[in-house]
């Protein structure tokens, strides 16, 4: 009895050390949110190594057949997963960016990412079909190459072939700094957690590194690249390049499509368990009214300093830029026309409507929830991040869960430089080698060269990422946008317009581009006249010719110039269907001949 | 003699292109209507809430948000046709 009675009170006992022991974790949890620990690298690991698998699958599901084809378009038998999960979702900035601007500005974000409710209906509607029966009908596996067929002209494929290897070069070396910086950040014991995609100095890292003699020990503590940053830049390069090379253009739609149902399941549980934390979703936007001003409740957008972030103007840009950037980036152009047939087309515009439901609607609720429970974040690229620590710290698992959400942006930027490495070394190798330099290159050739352009790529990325200039940052912007500027109205006229003269196509691409880049370079001049110091005369006369700065927008060094509040793509759209059309109006007509072969089908009577 | 005739999937495809500009547009007006209207410059005061969402947000997103998919269900699976595509090289 009495051996009992002291094995009950021995197991009280272990009983409450234990629950002292869980509460000591939750008090050091709690205390210590910024450090994610173990559970991220492990993720991050686990995403290297499916990724990597998957590449070797890849591998295996295009042997035996052959291979430029298999490689870079993966023998067209993409299915309505595949292709609706990857064919429009950019890059890793959805996630990371798109919640930070939710967080500073309130609901009105939802109304700037709007038009997705209909992107995934036009990105497959409009010219999905005729462009995989026209890469088919040209036996075409890149888009320079489409377009050099229908117009029988290399001239054509070679512009857009220089222009889409340049975009896509300047979007894709972000996106090595972007999973570069993550991998740093993941390292247990590093502090900061800022998923954002251009690492930006704290305010006071900043005025750190301006008192350059406050030593040279503290001047290399704040510099915000450090040794994590190569390790994390080698492997992460190492990683994509690695499966890529391995597997081609499945690998990278495969990882694309795992790191797709990794993020649904992530923003699903997010906003289960934020949205009820915060009292439900009425009580956190009074909360966050509260918290911060109506203003979150409304347009154009919470700002604290000053600027309007969504006006009117702006809000109809963004219907059009979602749209017209999106189905015509040269990435989901290629993924259309890897579809297996026009019933997985029908498929994927349901599928992606739904997915985009549960994920755009979802996270902005998150992050409105967020400012109940975060409610001053100084850094709001933070506001992800520490809300996944912040939910899932009571839930068993719930330092995986973290991880794995945490990690699937990672897994988003992995994909997309797999897509870019493979749409820029798909262009090096058909429309520049096999074009122009080696038209008989046998396969094994073409198959070293291929490998040497990725190895190339992924080179220079590693190098113009070692210490990234600070002007990168608007050559990313401009590509990004700027792709959609130069290829929205020239597609369309391959696609359905008989008339449309080689001429005629270089002259949307080159005009649209170009007025794009004038608008954008106006702003920076803009920009740059509106920090120098007063009394300069050149400033001056640039502002009064220029106007001062609207005050509209994402604030940064390299906003564009809005003529009349409207965002310069969709200025650029107009120009480039006007010098596109008119180009093609006033130059000798396409042979008849060359154009039925396209357009027509002979019917016997 | 054989007849000329435009491409089947041509045809369909420019109807389908047409349809799918124009539920754009519906939807581009509605929404960018709705929340010019409601979401901007209000009286803090008068917001009410529908489902937790502040009213002008369920009413000019949420709800035609909802709409789209619904509609672009019954576009891919009503109204789109399925069309042959050629082998590769012909």
């Amino acid at each position: 009895m009495k051996s009992c009675l002291k094995a009950v009170n021995n197991f009280q006992e272990f009983c409450f050390f234990l629950q002292r022991k869980a509460t000591d974790q939750l008090m050091l949890a709690a205390t210590d949110i910024s450090n994610p620990g173990y559970s991220v690298l492990f993720a991050l690991l686990l995403f290297i190594g499916a990724s990597v698998w998957l590449g070797t699958l890849a591998q295996k599901a295009m042997e035996k057949k052959e291979f430029l084809k298999g490689f870079f378009l993966g023998n067209r038998g993409l299915g309505a997963w595949a292709l609706a999960l990857t064919a429009t979702v950019q890059s890793g900035g959805t996630f990371m960016g798109f919640p930070a601007f939710v967080y500073s500005h309130g609901w009105i974000v939802l109304l700037w990412i709007g038009s997705y409710m209909v992107v995934p209906l036009l990105s497959f509607a409009v010219v999905g079909k005729r462009l995989a029966q026209l890469s088919r009908m040209t036996d075409s596996f890149t888009v320079p190459d489409l377009l050099r067929e229908r117009f029988a002209d290399p001239r054509v494929g070679l512009v857009s072939s220089i222009m889409i290897i340049t975009f896509m070069s300047f979007t894709m070396f972000a996106q090595f700094k972007a999973g570069a910086t993550i991998m740093k950040h993941a390292w247990p014991g590093s502090g900061v957690l800022a998923l954002s995609e251009d690492y930006e100095p704290t305010a006071a890292e900043k005025a750190e590194s301006k008192n350059g003699s406050a030593g040279a020990a503290a001047k290399s503590a704040s510099k915000p690249i450090d040794r994590k940053y190569y390790v994390g830049l080698v492997v992460f390069t190492v990683t994509v390049v690695g499966y890529t090379l391995i597997g081609g253009f499945l690998a990278s739609v495969w990882t694309d499509l795992f790191q797709s149902v990794m993020m649904v399941i992530g923003v699903t549980i997010l906003v289960c368990l934020a949205v009820p934390m915060a009292g439900g979703l009425e009580q956190a936007t009074k909360t966050a009214i509260a918290n911060t001003s109506p203003d979150i409740a409304f347009g154009p957008g919470y700002s604290t300093i000053g600027r309007e972030f969504l006006t009117p103007g702006l809000a109809l840009s963004m219907f059009f830029i979602w749209i017209f950037g999106g189905f015509v980036s040269p990435a989901s152009m290629v993924r259309v026309m890897a579809a297996e047939s026009t019933e997985v087309m029908r498929k994927s515009i349901c599928l992606l409507s739904c997915y985009n439901c549960l994920i755009y609607i979802p996270l902005v609720m998150t992050c409105i929830a967020a400012r109940t429970m975060l409610p001053h974040l100084d850094k709001p690229d933070e506001v992800i991040p520490r809300m996944s620590m912040l939910v899932t710290e009571g839930l068993p698992f719930g330092p995986f869960i973290s991880g794995l959400i945490l990690a699937a942006p990672f897994g988003a930027i992995m994909a997309s430089v797999s897509c870019f490495i493979l749409v820029i070394s798909s262009g090096l190798v058909q429309d520049i080698y096999v074009r122009f330099l080696h038209p008989t290159a046998t396969e094994t050739q073409v198959r070293r060269a291929t490998n040497v352009s990725m190895v190339s790529v992924g080179l220079i990325a590693v190098i113009a990422n070692l210490d990234p200039p600070q002007y990168l940052q608007a050559l990313v912007v401009l590509s990004a946008s700027g792709g959609g500027a130069a290829f929205t109205i020239p597609i369309l006229m391959a696609c359905y317009w008989r008339r449309t003269t080689a001429a005629g196509m270089l002259a949307g691409m080159l005009v649209g581009f170009c007025f794009y880049f004038g608008l954008s370079a106006a702003g920076w001049i803009q920009n740059w006249a509106a920090a120098a110091p007063e009394g300069s005369a050149l400033a001056q006369s640039v502002i009064n010719f220029l106007g001062p700065d609207p005050k509209i927008g994402v604030p940064g060094l390299f906003r564009p110039y809005y003529i009349f509040g409207i965002d310069p793509m969709v200025w650029s759209l107009v120009v480039s269907a006007i010098a596109g059309v008119c180009t093609s109006l006033v130059t000798k007509p396409p042979s008849e001949e060359h154009v039925s072969r396209f357009f027509d089908v002979a019917v016997a009577k | 003699m054989p007849d000329i005739q435009e491409l089947p999937l041509l045809k369909s495809a420019k109807r389908e292109a047409m349809v799918a500009l124009g539920i754009w547009l519906a939807a581009t007006i509605y929404s960018l209507g709705y929340c010019f209207k409601y979401g901007y410059g209000r009286d803090p005061e008068s917001l009410t809430y529908v489902l937790g969402f502040p009213d002008w947000v369920f009413w000019g997103l949420v709800m035609p948000w909802g709409a789209c998919t619904v509609v672009a269900s019954v576009f891919a699976f009503c109204f789109m046709k399925d069309e042959e595509l050629p082998q590769s090289g012909q």
